[in-house]
Parts: structure tokens; sequence; C-alpha cells
């Protein structure tokens, strides 16, 4: 059998088995956490809290008034301590929230509630989905609330799980489909209710059978949700080429999937979904997999939104001596972080570490012009040329290359054997673009 | 040899005809300038940098001999250039007091704490993407995007720190838009009366203790040099120092301001100054 896949793109080494087979510990309540304002795309938060508030588990501490963007809650039950400036791990210094934990007060759990599907109405999910903050948990942390209110003039027909998890190392969301398998399909059809979707596919890649097969079994008396096997490639889990391989229907340039009656979700942002419906829990924890030859114990690991790196790491078992690169995400499109002190986001969803022998550090020589950054990458752009005009500074050519459709995967860097840090010059393109714009107006 | 002569004639004639045309052309289309935009335009600096906001020299001189700009509006001239062309024009030009860039920053490449091993592109503004190597989150990456963009070769990295020649700088600001940490700022500064100035090199707003930990040479605001300068030419913008440039050259105190400052943040420039070359004529 021919899987579906797209074409183009990479296939690096995988290194799953590191973390792929244990199930998710939880992470220990840590002492402090440090909870940034800005956690998604859009507008950032501004405080709910002062300085010495008592604060509860699940309690909303940030909030801002826009249509883009998503709240954020506490994650531990204790005392603001500041509100400053504080690393983070995208945008390297952000706003946030630090607060203390009591541990005097025992945590608040939520308990299981039970969904009518009949009954629930769709600006009722909407609601609380924004309420409890969920955003993408794939990674580029876009609010839910956002993509399930799609405008009336694009309906949407198909709801595609994304199961595939194509960035080597984490192991996250193969974990919460194989122990979350209720909850996923659950999720799957609230969401397919909520935008009024005939139609709910779940994504998986090849290398992870026993999900597949879960799947297949718990689904198989739901005539509107298909289980779809794909190719093991990167970057099969990027929404474009995961639409492209299910349904052979193309984004356009510049537009999102809603412009092709699809919307695309993660596994996990589908059982956060579940919970706030259903239990009305906030998103203040998430699955974290940390993992790399540099930690001991690699694992999965469900960790509040805010604990710090050092005290994650330190739940797997701490560095080795030879870990020399901590990356936050996976190794394609991870960021490299200067430090530990920097908390665990909702994008966070891995934690790896890499040691001296696996980090390559050859030096960048001049591109050779063998095109194999054009024959790899998934969007059918050219990275060559956004290197040459990032270099040059001609920042409205890059937009006559359309730059802004590039998806950031890294199989240009990944295959150029010059190792020109394509993607670096592409994000400083994109800036520079982006501020030549707004000058603009 | 009659295809030599052929061709020495047919050639020699087409030149000819040409050239009368040209000539015809040259007399019947001329476009009457104004003679003193070019004398205006010979003693403008003709860098074309744009820092006056007009694309390029010649439009400028237009400008001023228009009248619908001034001829101290070159913000690169200095005061010998404004009085020339005003000279041209035959009016009084008003007294200039030309401008220089000024670097916030005092972090040489020895003293500079490191958090991380950066490897990437080697320019500020690629490394400042995702904020580089160096501890401080305002300070120099020292990669010099700024001597690169200087159209009069006045900046120089010296030990990891861009350095400005002060004679040679014209205050354009290119460099400004250039510092991806806006470490640089046009302040005033008259080249007839003075030779070297004085700067706080330290960009860092935030509190003294986080300061002190990830640099020695940071203003850690202790308002000292506020307190030593009575006459306000130094200011508190909450934890950091800054000068008020339009008071700093009546002020007699510079010596004992730069003696008494505890972390050295304060800097003298210029002539005193051995990093800076002077070729003032």
């Amino acid at each position: 059998m021919r899987l579906k896949s797209f074409k183009q793109g990479i296939h690096p080494g995988y290194y799953k088995g590191l973390s792929e087979n244990g199930p998710i510990k939880k992470c220990p309540s840590p002492k402090k956490v440090i909870i940034p304002l800005s956690q998604h795309t859009g507008a950032p938060c501004k405080p709910l809290v002062e300085r010495k508030d008592k604060v509860e588990r699940g309690q909303k501490i940030g909030e801002a008034d826009a249509f883009i963007t998503s709240p954020v809650h506490s994650s531990i039950t204790g005392t603001v301590k500041s509100i400053d400036k504080q690393p983070h791990p995208v945008s390297g210094s952000f706003d946030a929230v630090i607060i203390e934990r009591d541990e005097s007060i025992e945590e608040k759990e939520w308990e299981k509630g039970v969904i009518d599907l009949e009954k629930i109405s769709a600006d009722e999910v909407r609601k609380k989905v924004r309420e409890a903050g969920i955003v993408g948990l794939g990674g580029a942390a876009f609010p839910a609330s956002v993509k399930i209110s799609p405008p009336k003039e694009k309906p949407i027909d198909t709801i595609i799980l994304n199961g595939c998890e194509c960035e080597p190392y984490l192991t996250a969301d193969h974990r919460i489909m194989l122990e979350y398998t209720d909850d996923c399909i659950l999720g799957l059809k609230v969401i397919m209710k909520t935008v009024g979707a005939k139609k709910g596919i779940v994504g998986i890649e090849a290398n992870k059978m026993d999900a597949f097969k879960l799947f297949l079994e718990k689904t198989k008396d739901e005539g509107n949700i298909d289980v779809e096997l794909l190719e093991v490639k990167y970057p099969e889990g990027a929404e474009k080429m995961l639409i492209k391989a299910l349904l052979s229907r193309e984004v356009p340039a510049g537009g999102l999937p809603m412009d092709v009656g699809v919307v695309v979700h993660n596994v996990g942002t589908a059982v956060s979904i579940v919970e706030a419906v259903r239990d009305n829990k906030p998103l203040i924890e998430r699955v974290v997999t940390v993992t790399g030859k540099g930690v001991n114990n690699p694992g999965n690991f469900m960790v509040a939104i805010g604990t710090p790196f050092s005290d994650v790491i330190e739940a797997a078992g701490g560095l080795k001596d030879n870990a020399v690169k901590v990356i936050m995400g996976g190794p394609l499109m991870g960021i490299a972080q200067s430090g530990l002190d920097v908390p665990v986001v909702k994008g966070t969803s891995g934690i790896l570490v890499l040691t001296a022998d696996e980090t390559d550090i050859e030096e960048e020589v001049n591109c050779i012009r063998c095109a194999r950054c054009v024959d790899h990458c998934p969007m059918y752009l050219i990275p060559t040329e956004f290197v040459k005009f990032a270099r040059g500074e001609a920042w409205e050519r890059m937009d006559s290359v359309n730059i802004m459709d590039c998806i950031e995967c890294g199989s240009c860097a990944f295959v150029c054997p010059s190792k020109i840090p394509i993607v670096q010059y592409i994000k400083l393109g994109k800036l520079a673009l982006r501020n030549l714009k707004s000058k603009k107006g | 040899m009659n295809i030599i002569v052929i061709s020495t004639i047919a050639m020699g004639g087409l030149g000819m005809f040409f050239a009368i045309i040209l000539a015809i052309t040259n007399k019947k289309l001329y476009v009457k300038e104004d003679p003193r935009i070019e004398k205006v335009l010979e003693a403008l600096p003709g860098v074309n940098c744009g820092a006056c906001g007009n694309a390029s020299c010649h439009d400028l001189a237009q400008k001023i001999v228009k009248g619908e700009a001034e001829p101290h509006d070159c913000p690169v001239g200095d005061s010998e250039v404004t009085e020339n062309i005003a000279n041209i024009l035959g009016i009084e030009s008003k007294e200039v007091i030309t401008k220089v860039a000024i670097v916030h920053c005092g972090a040489t490449e020895k003293i500079r704490k490191k958090r991380a091993v950066y490897i990437g592109g080697q320019t500020c503004r690629v490394a400042d993407i995702i904020g580089g190597e160096i501890s401080c989150s305002y300070g120099c990456f020292g990669y010099g995007d700024c001597v690169t963009v200087c159209l009069f070769d006045a900046i120089e990295m010296v030990e990891g720190l861009p350095v400005i020649d002060l004679m040679k700088c014209t205050g354009c600001g290119q460099c400004v838009e250039a510092c991806p940490r806006n470490i640089i700022s046009i302040e005033d500064f008259s080249k007839e009366k003075l030779t070297s100035t004085i700067s706080i090199a330290c960009n860092n707003p935030d509190k003294g203790a986080v300061v002190r930990k990830i640099c020695e040479v940071g203003c850690i605001g202790c308002s000292l040099c506020e307190k030593n300068c009575e006459d306000g030419s130094f200011y508190m913008d909450g934890m950091l120092a800054r000068i008020d440039y339009s008071k700093v050259y009546n002020s007699e105190k510079w010596d004992l301001v730069i003696e008494k400052c505890p972390a050295k943040t304060i800097k003298k420039l210029g002539k005193e100054s051995k990093c800076v070359c002077v070729t003032h004529p």
C-alpha cells in the first residue's frame, strides 16, 4: 500500500525510541512558576493581579481585549512575587508573573464531568475554549478559539486531527494518543460539532502503528471519522502539508486552512478542549517530552505551565556532563535556549538536550548553488534567493519571492552542504519586511 | 585601397553628421539651470546619505537655492559648509551645532559576559533575532553592523566595541538605524570649540543589582554623577544616568564625575581618549 504523503521534504533520523515507550509521568509541582503574559500568537495579555496577591491554581491572571489573543492562568496556588521582565523561550524576554507556591494549601483538582454532544452549543464551546486560554499545542500557539470560529463565508467541511509529530525526538503527541485516546476522539467530535463539519480525519505517521491501530479500533463504529496512515517524512505534520497529503487540497499563498474548508488541530489541543468544555479546566499544564542524549532519564512529563526548564530537566534525572545544547521543541523547528531559567510555555512541546558530539559546529561557507534546498522545500520556494536578499538587505525583493509563505520548517538548512543558517536569514527577512510594512502604514 | 578610403569617408561623414545634430540639439534643448545650484552642490559634502530627508545632495542644493531649505539643513555639513553656502547665496548664516554619534556601551570583548555559545550569522541584526550570546540584553554584540553602514569611515571596532572618530563623524544617523540594540545616539557636539566629549557608556535601564551581575561597567543607577555635577548636565532616567548634551559643554566638572563614578561607566571620548585618533586640520 502506498501511504499518503506530500512531495519534497526530508527524512532525518527520528530518535523517538529514547522516550516513546514510557508513560506520561507527573513532573513534581515547582516551588516557583514564571508565567509569561504572552505565550500565544496575537495580542499580549495585561496582568489582572498585583504583587503579593494570593492566587489559586487555575485562576485567570492575565487577559487582553482583542480577537486574536488568549488569557493566561496560574498553574499553582500561591502568592504573586513580582511582575516584571523575565526570560522567555521564544522572544528572549517578556513581562511575566512570578508566583511562589504556598505548600500549606492543597492544590485544586478538577472533577471529570460529562459532555452531552447533542446539547452543547457552538457559542458555549467557543466561550469556554477562549476562557480556558487554549492555544495550539503543536508549537505555533495559535489561539484555538479563533480556529474554531470560522467566518460564515468560509464553510468548514473537514476537521483534521494532527497526530503526525514529524519532528525528530518528540513523543508527547504519541503518548497523548495512546493514553488519552477517548479524549482525542471526543475532542474531534466537539470541534466538528462546533464548526459544523461533516467529516473528521485523524492523520498518524506510520512510525506510530500502535496509536494508529488503537484509533482504528476505537472509531470503527464512527461513520464520519477516518483514521489515515501517513508516510514518515518531515514536515508531514505542518498543517499545509497535511491537508495536501490527506485531501489533495492546496492552501492558497498567504491563506489559512479555512480557505479550503479545513481546520487542523493537534491531538493535544483536542484533549485540552475536552478538558475545558467538560471539566471547565483551563490550560495550566501540558505534556512535554524531555529527551536527547544529554539527559539521564528521557521521558514524557505532565508539566505545569511556567515551570523553569531546570526543574523539568531535574525531573528527568538531570543533565549529563557532556550536554551542551538545550532546545525548546524539536531539533528542526525548535529554538536554542541560552539558559535553563526559562519557563515552559503553552507552546513547549519538548525540551531537547544535545551532547557535544551531536551538535555540528561546521563553519558556514559560500553557497555553491547546488539547489538542494530548492529540491527539498515543501512549499516550493527558493531558499537561495532569501539568503541572497537577506545578505544584501533587499527586503522588498524578498516579498517578490514569497518569503511570507515560508513555514520555517528548516528542511533547506538541514540539506545545505554549505551549512548556511538559511532559516535564520528567513526569520530576519520576515521581521524586516513586517517592520517595513508597518512603517509604511 | 579603395575600400579603406570609402570606409574612412563614410565613417567620418557619419560622425560629422551626428556631431552636428548633437551640437544643434545641445543649443536648442538647453535647460537653463541656476549656476548657483552647481556651486551649492560643490559646497555640500556630496555623499548622498539622505540624512536631510531629500533624495540626494543635488535635491537639497536645488531646494536651498529656491529658498525652500536653509543653508544649515544639511545635518552632515559643519559650520564651514553652511558658511560657504550662505556666501554663495549672499545671505547670512546661522551658527550651527554639529552633531555626532555617541556609543552607549562600554563592555569590551574582554569584560563582556557570555551566557551561551552562539553559532550563526555573524551580523548584529541576525544575532539579535535570538538574543545572541552576551548576558546583557541591551549591550553591544560587537559584529560591527555600524562600521559597515558608515559612509564616512568614522567607526572602527576596537576591542569589540565601535569607537567613533568625532572629527570624521557627521551625525548622519546611519549607524543609529543599523544598530538593533539602539546603543548609538546622535548628540550635539561643536567641533570648532571642542575636541572631546563625554558619554555614559551603558544603555541598560535595569536595577543596579541586576546590571552588576551581568556587567562590570554597567550603570548601576547610583545617581552620584547627578549629585556631583549640580548644573543639571547629568540626570537620571529611571535607573540609568543620562547626559543633557546642550549643557555638558559648559561643565567643568567632567573629571570629578568620571573619577567618582563607582562603576566607571562614564567615559571621555575624543582627543584625551587614547582610542580615538583625532584628525582635525
